[in-house]
């Protein structure tokens, strides 16, 4: 059983961006007798999401944000070299392509996204901004991803996603991946009209809809 | 508001160059054009109002003061420096 | 009961129950108060939105004698949006004579002010035949859009490659070095502007890169202030909390991640603003009474404190305006009537 007091010490952890103090925790707990999976599931998964909506209420900042997620990658190991390799905690929820489309310069949301994703226990591959659909294509494949993600902030730009949609079932490679597109004037009818797998409208709810996609159990 | 069809640019100008709120940017404008604070936004007041005062209006056909020239004149009734005008007069010699 | 027609965030529509709607208006405020520290809308405020989504005609209109004050960003290139070709001067005259705007705004298509800045002798021409040819009062407009300095677009290096490499302190000299080029080139390009005759500076957008993009812009206003004491600054938002990309910048003290436009306000004012301009993000996937309610609890906010006059921002996906090119006029007046009427707005 995990301790009242054992949630909320990893919570102030990630919090603070200490990754000793959240590695500490999280070995003298578990030197404790207590269940390692248990001290994920109650303590450091709830802390990492207070982390992302603290971060989305403006409460809390990117490079926090940022230390948090390192914290949290450095407990995850710390969690994993305990366990049988048969109950291993996944260290990574799946892999995620992510980039701003081309004839579109934007980063700053797609950096939070990035930022947020890796947080929560994605492995990321941004490749930055104004890339070409068939350079997208080419690296999801190449990195054997599970999602591609794109933003676009433009309504100039918008129309890329769905071009990357259309380049993905010419390929033959539509079913291999899951699609989820953002950016400012990104709707979900937009999503829906272009063949897309989800919407995103925030970075939190990038990290929501790439648990869904992946049928990831949201704690 | 209406704009220069009514009485907006004017409001508008009380708002940006001296950051008056909106009720007391109309009550100054409302009192320096010697108009009732309702008459503002009326179209059909204030087209006369600004026929007769020389700051513009709707026309059609009809010759109006347009230009630096209203606005020297909305200056003076407003009490007011407005920026282009000041160039205008400096760059005459007549300021 | 009847169903009540209104929209998404998105702009598609919806039918909704009147406990629906009551139920969504209360849920915005909510959220707004929560996340700002602020009141929720009182009980009539609430019911008076709820009538607006009652009524089901196609316009409502504020109430006669609360008229308020419109200003524009991004206005020279509005109509040409449509795909209808005109010049700048010619599109603002339109504005100015046919729909009543009450305030131009001139603008560079590339609507920043660094891009600004190399052609700036060459707005001038156009701005002194608006001059010549408008009454209204003009702005000159463009966005700080700290993004511009970062590589391969500006000299600085890029905080969004350094930050998801862990790399902080770097970013966050990145950013400091980027304000000092962004507010140099808003005071080159708004001090030209002013002195060739403009009546004021539209900064725009202001925070669209976090903390380090409304230090920009507060600092600039700061200098803008102290040199032409007269001229008026507009300064709008870009959402409804300053992000904190770098996390650690103050302003005579006060921290600016994570601050709302209740507090954004204060700061725009003590820096010289004369008119504030909130702006209050779109959830798309939530209906327009949510974010109607949501948006006019934060504009309420700022505008209780404020000592200048404040322009929400209603426009395309902001302050309860559905995120779509053509906005419907159904949606449109709601959310303008709904913001004048409780909010005690100055202009939108």
């Amino acid at each position: 059983m995990i301790e009242q007091g054992v949630v909320e010490s990893a919570g102030q952890c990630l919090i603070k961006g200490s990754k000793e103090e959240a590695v500490s925790l999280a070995r003298q707990v578990i030197d404790g007798g207590a269940d390692p999976v248990e001290l994920m599931n109650l303590a450091f998964i709830p802390a990492i999401n207070e982390v992302g909506d603290r971060f989305g209420r403006g409460q809390l900042f990117l490079p926090e944000l940022i230390t948090a997620a390192d914290a949290m990658k450095a407990v995850t190991d710390v969690v994993n070299e305990v366990l049988s390799a048969t109950t291993t905690v996944r260290s990574n929820k799946g892999t995620i392509l992510i980039a701003t489309v081309k004839g579109d310069v934007h980063d700053i949301g797609k950096c939070i996204v990035t930022s947020l994703l890796q947080a929560n226990g994605f492995r990321v591959h941004d490749i930055g901004r104004d890339i070409d659909t068939e350079k997208i294509v080419e690296q999801a494949v190449q990195h054997d991803v599970d999602i591609i993600g794109t933003s676009a902030l433009l309504t100039t730009t918008m129309p890329r996603q769905k071009e990357l949609e259309e380049l993905l079932k010419a390929k033959g490679l539509r079913e291999k991946f899951k699609t989820m597109v953002g950016g400012a004037p990104v709707t979900p009818r937009w999503a829906q009209r272009i063949g897309a797998d989800a919407y995103a409208e925030d970075a939190q709810d990038g990290v929501r809809k790439a648990e869904q996609l992946l049928a990831i159990a949201v704690s | 508001m209406g704009g220069v069809r009514t009485a907006g640019d004017l409001v508008a100008r009380m708002q940006l160059n001296r950051g008056m709120r909106i009720d007391a940017a109309k009550k100054y404008v409302a009192e320096s054009l010697g108009v009732a604070v309702s008459d503002l936004n009326d179209p059909i007041v204030m087209g006369e109002v600004r026929d007769d005062k020389n700051i513009f209006w709707i026309s059609e056909g009809q010759t109006t003061v347009d230009g630096i020239a209203a606005k020297y004149n909305i200056s003076k009734l407003l009490d007011l420096d407005i920026n282009c005008v000041n160039r205008f007069l400096k760059n005459t010699g007549l300021g | 009961m009847s169903k009540i027609l209104t929209r998404f965030g998105d702009g598609y529509k919806v039918e909704l129950t009147e406990d629906e709607v009551k139920a969504d208006i209360e849920e915005g405020c909510n959220d707004a108060a929560s996340r700002a520290g602020i009141e929720p809308l009182a009980r009539d405020e609430q019911e008076h939105i709820f009538e607006m989504f009652k009524n089901q005609d196609t316009l409502v209109g504020i109430e006669r004698g609360r008229e308020v004050v419109m200003t524009y960003d991004g206005m020279s290139s509005k109509i040409r949006r449509a795909h209808i070709v005109i010049d700048r001067v010619q599109s603002l005259q339109v504005f100015e004579r046919a729909l009543g705007a009450d305030t131009l705004e001139l603008s560079h298509i590339d609507y920043s002010f660094k891009p600004c800045k190399p052609i700036n002798g060459f707005e001038l021409p156009d701005l002194d035949l608006l001059l010549n040819s408008t009454v209204a009062p003009v702005y000159y407009g463009a966005m700080p859009n700290l993004g511009l300095y970062s590589q391969p677009d500006g000299p600085c290096p890029n905080p969004a490659d350094l930050l998801p490499l862990g790399k902080i302190d770097e970013a966050r000299q990145a950013y400091e070095e980027a304000i000092e080029h962004a507010v140099s080139d808003i005071v080159f390009v708004a001090s030209a502007m002013y002195e060739a005759g403009v009546d004021g500076i539209n900064i725009d957008t202001v925070g669209a890169a976090g903390d380090a993009d409304f230090l920009t812009a507060l600092k600039a206003t700061e200098i803008l202030k102290e040199k032409y004491p007269a001229m008026g600054i507009e300064m709008g938002m870009a959402g409804e909390f300053v992000l904190g990309m770098h996390g650690n910048l103050s302003w005579r003290g006060v921290k600016l991640a994570g601050l709302y436009p209740q507090d954004q306000v204060r700061l725009a004012q003590q820096a010289g603003a004369t008119i504030f301009g909130p702006a209050i993000n779109i959830v798309t996937s939530g209906t327009l009474p949510w974010n109607v309610a949501r948006s006019v609890t934060f504009c309420k906010a700022c505008s209780e404190v404020s000592e200048i006059p404040v322009h929400a921002n209603l426009g395309m996906g902001v302050c309860g305006i559905p995120l779509t090119l053509t906005v419907p006029v159904d949606a449109l007046s709601r959310a303008t009537k709904a913001h004048v009427e409780i909010c005690r707005l100055d202009g939108l």
